[in-house]
C-alpha cells in the first residue's frame, strides 16, 4: 500500500515537473531520463547476471548513430526511433556470443576495448560524418507532426523510462528474473537446477543494450547531432557510477543514482562556472564527484543508497 | 628493408612502454588478484611530474627518477584504498581503482591543466643499418631491459621478492609462514606504481601525454599482460613487445589509424580464445 502510494506520488511529479521548469533546466530534465534509461539496463546487467559492463555508452552510441543516420537519408523518424533498440540489441547479441565467454575484469576490459573500437570506426567512417559527427538530424514527428519543443522530449523519455521500467519490474519478477539471480550469485548452481545460463546472459546483455540503444535514439532527436566526441568512455563509467550508487539490482535505484549524479553533476556545473572559478573547475569538480562517489559507494554502501535507506527506514 | 628496420626499433620502444604498464598490472595482480585500473594513471602522474620538474630545471636522471617515485607512493595510496579496508573482494577493488583514476584525472586536470604535454629526451639520432633511429628508443629499449633483469633479481633473489611470489602462489600458506599478505600487497601496488611511473617518463619525449592517456595505456597494457594470463612477467614483456612492433607495423605501412583498433580486437581474440580453452569454473569460492 506505501509503495503503491509513493509510485503514484513519484509518476504524479514527474508529469507535474516539465511545465514548472525553464529551459535550460528542461534539457537537465530530458538527459537524466535518458541516464536513467541506460542505467535501468546496467542494473539489470550488473546486479541481476552478474556481468560488468564498462562499454554501456556504446550500445547509447549505437542506438543515436542508428536513428541520426536513418533520419538524414529520409526514413521516418518514428522508424529510426523503433529501430535504434532494435539495432544496438541485435549488435549486442552478435558481440555477445563471443564476449560473453569472459568473465569479471576480463569482460570488464573487453566490454571497455568495443567501445574504443567502436568509437575508432566512428571517427573514421565517412558514411556517419566522422569525427565531426553527424549534423542536421530532424526533429521526430509523429504523424506528421513535429516534436519542436524540449517539453515534447521531456514527456516522451519519461514515457519510454516508464516502459522500460514496466518491463524491467516484468523481467525481474518472472520465472526468468529468479534465473537470472540464481546465475549472479553461481553459475554452475544455476546451470545444475536448469538455468540456461549462457542464454539468459545472452538475453540480458542485449536487452540492456537495447534500453540504451533507445536512449540513444531519443537523445539523436532531441539534439539533433551526434558526434564519437558525445560518447567517450568517462559516460559509460558515468553510468557505472550512477548504477553502484543508486543500487545495483535495483530499479528504483538505478533511477535514483541517474536522477542524485546528474542533478549533483548539474549543481557542481554550476559552481565551477561561477566568476571568478578557473575555466577547469566544472571538469575538476565533475571527476572529483565522480570518484569520491564511486569509491565510497563501493567501500562503504556495497548495496547501494536506495537500499540502505529503506533498510534504514524500516528495520527488519 | 631500411623502412622495416625503423618500424621494428620504434615498435620495440612502444611496446617497452606497454611491456612496462603491463608488468605493473602484473606484479599487482599476481598478489592480490586486483586488476589495477588505475595502472595508466601512474604513468601519467609520473610523465606530467617529470615534465614540471624539467621545466622548473631539475636536471635529467633526478627528475626522472623523483616521477618514478612519486608514482610509487601513488600506487601505495591506491593500494591503500583499494585493499586497505579487509572484505574488499578483488572485482569491488577493479571498480574502487577505476575510480582512483578518475580522480587521477580531477587531480591531473587541477596541477596540469587538460593540454598534452611532453619534454625533451636523449636527443639525437642513429644509423643502425642505414635505418634513422632516434636514440631515445634505443634508451627506451635498454631501460627496459635493465628493469626486467632486475625484476627477475628482485623476484627470485631478495627475501621481499620472495615474499612476494609466496603470496602469488598460495594466499594462505604464506600467512601460515607468517607473511603480512595485506603488506605485501601493498609492497606490490608501491612497485604497480613504480612500473607504471616508468613507463610514463620514459614514453613521454616520443609520444605526448594528456591527463586522459590513461584509458589507453591501461588497455594496452592489460593486452600485453592478458598473453600470460596477468601472472608472468616475462610473458607480459613479450606480448608487449608484439603488441608494440605490430602497432608500429601496421601504422607505417598504410593502415595508419587503425593500428589501436587492430591491437585491441587482438586483445579481444587472445581472450576469447583463451575463455574457451580452459572452461571457468574459477571464482566460484572464495
Amino acid at each position: 500500500m506505501r509503495r503503491a502510494l509513493m509510485l503514484t506520488g513519484v509518476v504524479v511529479a514527474t508529469l507535474a515537473l516539465p511545465p514548472l521548469l525553464s529551459g535550460s533546466q528542461l534539457t537537465v530534465y530530458v538527459l537524466l531520463g535518458l541516464a536513467a534509461m541506460v542505467t535501468v539496463g546496467l542494473s539489470l546487467l550488473m546486479g541481476y547476471a552478474g556481468q560488468v559492463s564498462l562499454g554501456q555508452a556504446s550500445f547509447y552510441a549505437i542506438g543515436g548513430y542508428t536513428a541520426g543516420l536513418l533520419a538524414v537519408h529520409g526514413a521516418p523518424s518514428l522508424l529510426g526511433l523503433a529501430a535504434a533498440p532494435v539495432v544496438a540489441a541485435a549488435f549486442a547479441a552478435a558481440v555477445g556470443t563471443s564476449l560473453l565467454r569472459l568473465r569479471g575484469h576480463y569482460l570488464a576490459f573487453a566490454t571497455l576495448a568495443m567501445q574504443l573500437i567502436l568509437l575508432g570506426l566512428l571517427s573514421r567512417a565517412d558514411w556517419a560524418g566522422g569525427a565531426i559527427g553527424l549534423r542536421g538530424i530532424p526533429y521526430l514527428s509523429v504523424g506528421g507532426f513535429d516534436l519542436r519543443e524540449d517539453i515534447q522530449y521531456a514527456y516522451l523519455t519519461w514515457a519510454a523510462l516508464a516502459v522500460i521500467l514496466l518491463v524491467a519490474h516484468r523481467i525481474v519478477r518472472s520465472r526468468a528474473g529468479r534465473g537470472l539471480r540464481a546465475l549472479a550469485t553461481s553459475e554452475t548452481a544455476a546451470a545444475a537446477c536448469g538455468v540456461p545460463v549462457g542464454r539468459y546472459r545472452l538475453v540480458v546483455f542485449a536487452l540492456s543494450a537495447a534500453f540504451a540503444g533507445l536512449a540513444g535514439g531519443i537523445y539523436a532527436f532531441f539534439l539533433g547531432y551526434v558526434s564519437p566526441g558525445s560518447f567517450p568512455v568517462l559516460l559509460s563509467i558515468e553510468y557505472l557510477v550512477m548504477a553502484v550508487v543508486g543500487g545495483l539490482g535495483t530499479l528504483s535505484g538505478a533511477v535514483a543514482g541517474a536522477a542524485a549524479i546528474t542533478l549533483l553533476v548539474q549543481l557542481l556545473t554550476v559552481i565551477g562556472t561561477q566568476p571568478g572559478m578557473p575555466s577547469y573547475a566544472p571538469s575538476v569538480l565533475s571527476y572529483a564527484v565522480y570518484a569520491v562517489l564511486l569509491v565510497v559507494a563501493v567501500l562503504f554502501l556495497p548495496r547501494g543508497l536506495v537500499p540502505t535507506l529503506l533498510s534504514r527506514k524500516e528495520p527488519s | 628493408m631500411r623502412n622495416l628496420l625503423q618500424y621494428l626499433i620504434t615498435g620495440l620502444g612502444l611496446g617497452c612502454g606497454f611491456a612496462l604498464v603491463g608488468s605493473g598490472l602484473v606484479a599487482i595482480y599476481r598478489v592480490t588478484r586486483v586488476v589495477n585500473f588505475a595502472q595508466g594513471s601512474f604513468a601519467v602522474v609520473g610523465a606530467l611530474f617529470a615534465s614540471t620538474l624539467l621545466a622548473a630545471g631539475v636536471p635529467h636522471g633526478v627528475a626522472e627518477l623523483l616521477a618514478v617515485g612519486l608514482a610509487a607512493a601513488a600506487g601505495l595510496l591506491v593500494g591503500l584504498v583499494a585493499i586497505g579496508r579487509p572484505g574488499t573482494s578483488p572485482g569491488a577493488s577493479l571498480v574502487v581503482t577505476l575510480g582512483l583514476s578518475v580522480l587521477g584525472y580531477a587531480v591531473a586536470v587541477l596541477l596540469w591543466g587538460d593540454q598534452p604535454r611532453s619534454f625533451p629526451g636523449v636527443p639525437g639520432a642513429v644509423d643502425i643499418l642505414g635505418a634513422r633511429v632516434r636514440w631515445h628508443y634505443l634508451l627506451i629499449i635498454a631501460a627496459t631491459g635493465l628493469v626486467f633483469t632486475g625484476l627477475v633479481w628482485f623476484f627470485s633473489r631478495t627475501y621481499l621478492g620472495k615474499a612476494l611470489s609466496a603470496c602469488a602462489s598460495n594466499r594462505y600458506a604464506a600467512r601460515v609462514v607468517g607473511i603480512d599478505v595485506t603488506r605485501m600487497g601493498l609492497v606490490a601496488f608501491a612497485l604497480g606504481g613504480a612500473l607504471g611511473g616508468l613507463a610514463g617518463v620514459l614514453i613521454t619525449p616520443v609520444q605526448q601525454v594528456s591527463f586522459d592517456s590513461d584509458v589507453a595505456l591501461v588497455v594496452n597494457g592489460f593486452a600485453a599482460a592478458i598473453l600470460g594470463g596477468l601472472l608472468r612477467p616475462g610473458l607480459a614483456l613479450v606480448g608487449g613487445l608484439l603488441l608494440g612492433v605490430g602497432q608500429s607495423l601496421v601504422a607505417g605501412y598504410g593502415g595508419a589509424g587503425y593500428q589501436t583498433q587492430l591491437a585491441l580486437g587482438l586483445m579481444l581474440a587472445v581472450m576469447i580464445w583463451r575463455a574457451a580453452r580452459q572452461p571457468v569454473l574459477e571464482e566460484q569460492a572464495a
